[in-house]
């Protein structure tokens, strides 16, 4: 579907049209900031932010469109078609949809996997990881820091840089193909395994892109350094998986740098879900109501000793230390670094790899709840489903990362905010846009429109 | 453009890159389209074009154009009456002419894949042919209102073949 070209649409309510700005004092020295259209985040949604003598009092990132169903969409339905169904909640992270919903039910169902259908799983992760991240960093967030409005001006002025961030993502999209059949939702994956597994010659051919794609990642974590980002530090609650061997994806336990520790299907002993008015979308906060946040920056930190060797030394070379945990606009430089480990890991893979014995495990359906965890490329993706005696789906429940971000990115702007007041309208507006790009928002599950409008008083 | 059936004269001129996504209502609307209209088409007309299957477009799709070859875009849109057919140049679009505010997402507006293709020298000339949409729910098929037009958004699309074409 097409919503550039035309003019408004149904879609486009309840605000349209470019950024705009109203940030002149008025005459008693209050001011107030419009702004319509924040760009380059994932989906359509609303920010409000009222300031009081300076101060940020409310910061709602409203989410209006309407409940896409996708939790009542499967009920009734069979494991696998589960899988193809929740994979298309996702344009730009199908793969982590895929990934949460057939551990879940493999867990369940008690389904051994081949080890190389394993190897299989996290190179196909890998190549979601790629794709997503080049377009994050290059399209989606280096502009902000470069100080271009979109990566049309960024190209025009810097077409190497772009050009790598297109080459690398290709790289990624071309993995997902190999094994998944087509680049968007893919097709292959199945309880117990792959529809089909390819053939070793197949991957061996696409070993120089790969390799090629090794040394973009380290180009882009030497372009990351040479990038600034804004002064804002705190003290986040970083939550993401651990295994003891590999870097978090599908496996592992929820860590959290204040010491939680859960099993990767116990989400819901936590943390919890809940309405705020100005969103149709669920918020999520640890039991005693707490925010955390997800994504690069969280598994970076809670996981850095399992990173590729090749992605630790890029860590290292970025000399940032502390700041990957306590700046959310350096959450750029933990996607550099994780492109590094995803492009790395992917080769070591495509060398190690013999096809799976069996491809496809038999397996018996169970009844009674699947729920497992895994690494979206913008963090934590919950699966919860309910499974009956003829192994089909009486309920579900699907938690997506940005849900769970929200609440942090809400609390970011509170805090960060006031910094920005004292800026021209322009400014502090491209200030707070690249804060809450950090995040890399994949919100398209439930925001059509992003209308940013600050308050004064 | 002097040619007959059954005889290919030259490589094809034009690239049709048809996007949408068939199980969401009318956004499978240039898909029924091109299902329709090409094998309707004579040996000769085929033969004028490349059909690319593209979903949601990407830069990458435009910037394998082969030098000679034009481009034609073809996927359902809103912010136009459904049903409603428009043709605009990718200039226009690159240009922002009637464009609607920032809608920029993980996957690129057409405007602003065309407009980086653009920046990157990569941009074939070519056309964007539309059709207003109503609904995109999943599992939705084609709306009464798009299904009633789909006569002459074929035939939009197959003006645009011959004239980028020739």
């Amino acid at each position: 579907m097409t919503t550039g070209p035309m003019t408004t649409g149904p879609k486009a309510e309840p605000t349209t049209g470019p950024t705009t700005a109203a940030g002149e004092a008025d005459a008693t020295g209050e001011r107030t900031f419009r702004v319509a259209g924040l760009t380059r985040v994932e989906g359509e949604g609303s920010l409000y932010l009222r300031v009081v003598d300076g101060r940020v009092e409310e910061a709602h990132l409203g989410i209006f469109e309407a409940p896409r169903y996708f939790e009542r969409l499967v009920v009734g339905r069979t494991p696998d078609e589960v899988i193809d169904i929740v994979a298309r909640i996702c344009g730009i992270c199908p793969i982590a949809y895929q990934m949460s919903a057939v551990h879940a039910f493999e867990s369940l169902f008690g389904v051994a996997i081949d080890p190389s259908t394993r190897a299989l799983r996290r190179l196909l992760y890998c190549g979601e990881w790629i794709e997503s991240h080049a377009l994050h960093v290059y399209l989606l967030h280096a502009p902000d820091f470069l100080g271009y409005p979109s990566a049309i001006e960024l190209a025009r002025d810097h077409r190497a840089v772009v050009e790598q961030g297109l080459a690398l993502k290709k790289i990624g999209n071309r993995l997902v193909s190999i094994l998944g059949g087509r680049p968007i939702h893919p097709v292959s994956v199945r309880v117990g395994g792959f529809s089909r597994a390819p053939r070793r010659a197949e991957l061996e051919d696409f070993r120089a892109d790969l390799e090629q794609a090794v040394g973009l990642a380290q180009a882009t974590v030497a372009f990351v350094s040479t990038l600034s980002a804004p002064e804002f530090e705190r003290e986040p609650r970083l939550v993401a998986l651990r295994h003891p061997n590999d870097y978090p994806m599908n496996e592992g336990r929820i860590v959290s740098t204040d010491g939680l520790d859960l099993e990767i299907g116990a989400w819901e002993d936590a943390f919890r879900e809940e309405h705020v008015p100005w969103s149709n979308a669920l918020q999520a906060r640890t039991h005693a109501g707490e925010r955390y946040q997800l994504g690069p920056a969280s598994r970076v930190t809670l996981a850095a000793d399992q990173l590729h060797p090749l992605a630790r030394e890029a860590l290292a070379s970025l000399g940032l230390g502390d700041l990957v945990r306590r700046n959310p606009f350096w959450s750029v430089a933990a996607r550099a670094v994780e492109l590094v480990h995803a492009t790395a890991e992917a080769l070591d893979i495509v060398d190690g790899y013999r096809p799976p014995a069996e491809p496809l495990v038999r397996w018996q359906a169970r009844p009674g709840t699947a729920a497992w965890a895994t690494e979206a490329p913008r963090g934590l993706l919950f699966h919860r489903y309910e499974v009956d005696a003829r192994g089909r789906i009486t309920g579900a429940r699907i938690v997506p990362p940005t849900s769970q971000n929200q609440v942090a990115i809400e609390a970011d702007l509170v805090d960060f905010a006031p910094s920005v007041l004292s800026m021209s309208h322009e400014a502090a507006t491209i200030r707070l846009e690249q804060l809450i790009r950090s995040y890399d928002p994949c919100i398209s599950c439930a925001t059509h429109f992003l209308d940013l409008r600050i308050e004064g008083r | 453009m002097v040619m007959t059936d059954g005889w290919i004269a030259a490589p094809p001129r034009v690239r049709l890159l048809v996007c949408g996504a068939a199980d969401r209502g009318d956004d499978g609307a240039a898909l029924v389209a091109a299902a329709t209209l090409l094998p309707a088409l004579s040996e000769a007309h085929r033969a004028l074009v490349d059909v690319r299957r593209c979903g949601q477009l990407d830069v990458d799709d435009l910037i394998g154009t082969p030098d000679g070859m034009a481009g034609l875009i073809i996927d359902a849109a809103i912010g136009v009456a459904p049903g409603t057919i428009v043709t605009v140049p990718f200039e226009r679009l690159v240009a922002g002419d009637g464009a609607v505010g920032p809608r920029s997402s993980h996957a690129l507006p057409v405007s602003q894949v065309l407009g980086l293709a653009d920046a990157l020298g990569h941009l074939p000339p070519g056309t964007f042919v539309g059709i207003g949409g109503r609904r995109f729910g999943f599992g939705q098929g084609l709306s009464r209102v798009v299904r009633a037009a789909m006569p002459a958004y074929r035939d939009a699309i197959l003006a645009e073949i011959e004239r980028l074409a020739g």
